[in-house]
């Protein structure tokens, strides 16, 4: 009897806490003291390392919240209004969407500013032990393609179908699941270049920019292009293991695991920190923050987060050493000018 | 009437014959296989276990070591610009720590030893000058941590360059290798040296209590309800279907369900260990009404009816008699479903607890992260560091479990009554 009488009073007990917590936490006009970030899984690593740098300079501040939910499910939940309830900052790897923006619009998010971090190199890799593939996005397009340039499935088996030039080992590449972001570059840098190779493709893009699209950038679904979900690391492992296989990611786990893999040339360049910075390396995309500019004055510290982004986004900062590459100057300056100025963003600009 | 049937006569069974003696060693053949079969299940699954074991030990326990440099700093000739009657938290930050850090650990162990401390070892430094402020007269020794590449290559398997230096380091005795109670005591961090498992440990536990709080008053009471009270009628078939099913349902669909109502409909706080309390608290409690009925159930008629005879309410029998005795079996059942909850990952992704968060939550409201999560985070992270902390914080996980489970058969043998 006794045991129900405990447990039945620190069931109560809890329950009482629970409806507090409803109370205080569930008001919609509520405010908040710390910083929410969502977005790109490539942005998740910078956004906590600044963060921890954030709390270290400013003592008595609540760490920041940095939730990784890919850029485009960030951007979803950035967009969908203004308030304590809503995060302050998407994090993406890759620009705003039209699209987007006027969801963002439409749910009165008006003012945005765009900040770019840096760079991310979308590296194409290969284990040590691999035969050093030298690739151009012709290749590639012409490998993973599902429908290359229209004219019906994928047939290619091995390299060499692909370009004499290649060894016959079968395709195989390890790569981003289409939720990714990373994909998203995959698709946009590499492949469409690829794709417009053909004179062809220009006139279809004129005629249905849908079809044009699908015929670019859809990937083969017969098992040559493998979805290894946004775990990087795996892809690491994976091409350990197999020395014919490609991999895709960023340039940062390239970086990191210089000791079991090696970079593959794309048009001749290699991918290392400066071909990427200054975007010779065809996979090189830019890095950006979105920041309300609504919340600025209603969130504490959210000005020095930003301040704190633009202190290390040099290409000696810290950002650096964790394998985020340098913007460069022309554009970092730009960005220093946006986080001081808050500029917002203009929404004719987005594609 | 008929005639009877003439019945042949029959032998008896001659036990030596060749036929029966091949029956017999066929019978015995067969039990021998099935014994060999079930012999065989246990082996496998021992043996897959005994793999996880192993390899979470053999990576995991690495990770709750950290190597740490003890370098002299000599406050004094350090170019740091500090009032020691003035130490504030605001003056600490502003005194440039990492700059000076770097400089101290130059001077002491050479030009390219700044690599070897870990980017947050100035934390250490900071923490030491808060404590005692005098310290900043006096030449000291104090233990840094060492970087990801210094402790991976201290614990064997590192870059030829940072095996030279552990080398030169350990020849000069300044390098040691102890354990690391900061796994246990701080959060998530960037800086694999420099991360713990604390925060993720108490979102776990608050999410836990919430769910408890929710899921077992509310499963008991209808498995009582079922079981005494409900008249057997189709409604009562529905609702017991309704939960069977219920129990079977995939994780991910509680979460969907919480992202929809908890924080779409009822707007309570993001990845708050209430949302994810309250939604595990869905999942827990089919099990719990299931697990309860049957306790119920196994409680022989004869008590009811004696305590009924005596002159009991229906009431005082079921919380007298009747819910005592089912009591070990309703715990037990508890704790399996938190065991359940406790290592379930996929709803609290939809509701927002895959996130970074430093700061180890306040109160139930606080954003918190749980310690599945934790290790999912983790695995994904760039630097090689993190994963033996990854595997580390898995023992954690493997150990909290283990301590659940004992518990419920500790539970279970104290109440346990035999009739």
């Amino acid at each position: 009897m006794k045991h129900i009488a405990l447990l039945a009073a620190t069931t109560a007990a809890a329950l009482t806490l629970a409806g507090c917590g409803q109370q205080s936490g569930g008001a919609a006009g509520g405010t908040r003291d710390q910083i929410r970030a969502v977005g790109s899984s490539t942005v998740y690593p910078f956004a906590t390392a600044i963060a921890e740098m954030f709390v270290q300079g400013n003592p008595g501040m609540k760490s920041p919240i940095v939730e990784s939910t890919g850029t485009g499910g960030g951007m979803k939940l950035f967009c969908a209004g203004v308030g304590a309830q809503h995060p302050d900052i998407a994090d993406a790897s890759r620009r705003m969407k039209k699209s987007e923006y006027e969801d963002c619009q439409k749910n009165g998010v008006k003012d945005i500013i765009e900040i770019q971090i840096g760079v991310d190199g979308l590296a194409f890799a290969e284990s040590n032990k691999g035969p050093g593939f030298k690739l151009t996005p012709k290749i590639v397009y012409e490998a993973l393609a599902a429908n290359p340039y229209g004219k019906g499935p994928n047939k290619a088996q091995t390299w060499k179908d692909v370009d004499p030039s290649l060894p016959a080992t079968a395709i195989s590449v390890f790569g981003p699941p289409s939720t990714s972001g990373t994909r998203d570059s995959l698709a946009e840098l590499i492949l469409t270049k690829g794709c417009e190779t053909d004179p062809a493709m220009g006139e279809l893009k004129k005629k249905s920019e849908d079809e044009f699209k699908a015929t670019c950038t859809r990937v083969r679904e017969d098992g040559k292009y493998v979805d290894s979900g946004e775990n990087d690391n795996l892809i690491v492992q994976k091409l350990a293991a197999n020395p014919n296989a490609l991999g895709v990611f960023g340039f940062s786990y390239l970086e990191e695991n210089k000791d079991m893999l090696k970079d593959v040339s794309i048009n001749g360049v290699e991918a290392t920190y400066e071909t990427v910075s200054t975007g010779t390396y065809p996979g090189a995309r830019p890095l950006y923050i979105y920041v309300k500019k609504a919340h600025m004055t209603a969130i504490p510290g959210l000005q020095a987060y930003l301040n704190a982004f633009a202190a290390n986004w040099g290409p000696d900062g810290a950002l650096a050493k964790r394998g985020m590459v340098a913007a460069p100057e022309a554009v970092r300056k730009a960005s220093a000018e946006a986080v001081k100025s808050l500029t917002v963003l203009d929404g004719s600009q987005l594609k | 009437m008929s005639a009877t049937p003439t019945v042949p006569k029959r032998l008896p069974t001659d036990w030596k014959s060749d036929a029966m003696r091949k029956r017999i060693a066929r019978r015995y053949a067969a039990e021998r296989r099935f014994k060999l079969a079930g012999l065989l299940a246990v082996g496998l699954s021992a043996a897959f276990l005994a793999f996880l074991l192993f390899s979470m030990l053999g990576n995991g326990l690495r990770g709750f070591t950290r190597t740490e440099i003890a370098v002299q700093v000599d406050f004094p000739a350090s170019p740091l610009l500090l009032d020691p009657n003035a130490i504030t938290d605001q003056a600490l930050a502003n005194a440039n720590l990492p700059m000076v850090t770097g400089a101290v650990v130059k001077k002491a162990l050479g030009a390219d030893a700044e690599e070897w401390v870990s980017p947050t070892a100035w934390t250490v430094l900071r923490d030491r000058i808060k404590a005692d402020p005098r310290i900043l007269g006096r030449i000291e020794t104090i233990k840094l941590p060492a970087s990801t590449a210094i402790d991976l290559a201290a614990k064997s398997q590192g870059s030829p360059d940072a095996e030279a230096a552990v080398n030169r380091l350990s020849k000069a005795r300044l390098i040691s290798t102890g354990f690391n109670w900061g796994f246990l005591t701080l959060s998530d961090g960037t800086d694999p040296t420099q991360v713990g498992i604390w925060g993720a440990f108490k979102g776990t536990l608050l999410t836990m209590l919430v769910t408890l709080a929710l899921s077992f008053p509310v499963g008991v009471a209808t498995a009582v309800y079922l079981e005494e009270y409900a008249r057997k009628n189709w409604m009562t078939d529905v609702i017991e279907v309704s939960i069977n099913n219920l129990a079977a349902v995939p994780s991910i669909i509680f979460g969907l369900l919480g992202l929809s109502i908890f924080l779409n409909v009822l707007h309570l706080p993001r990845s708050a260990s209430l949302v994810g309390g309250m939604t595990l608290a869905l999942m827990t409690m089919p099990v719990i009404v299931i697990a309860g009925r049957n306790a119920i159930k196994s409680v022989p008629p004869s008590i009811r009816d004696a305590a009924l005879g005596v002159g009991a309410s229906p009431v005082q029998v079921v919380f007298h008699h009747v819910l005592p005795l089912a009591l070990p079996g309703i715990l037990t059942g508890t704790i399996i479903g938190m065991a359940r909850a406790l290592g379930e990952t996929a709803p609290l992704l939809m509701i927002g607890m895959r996130a970074f968060i430093a700061t180890p939550p306040g109160g139930i409201t606080d954003p918190a992260t749980v310690l599945p999560v934790q290790i999912f985070l983790w695995s994904d992270e760039v630097s090689k560091g993190f994963v033996e902390k990854t595997s580390a914080a898995i023992i954690v996980l493997l150990v909290f479990l283990l301590a659940m489970n004992g518990l419920a058969i500790y539970l279970r043998n104290k109440f346990e009554r035999r009739w």
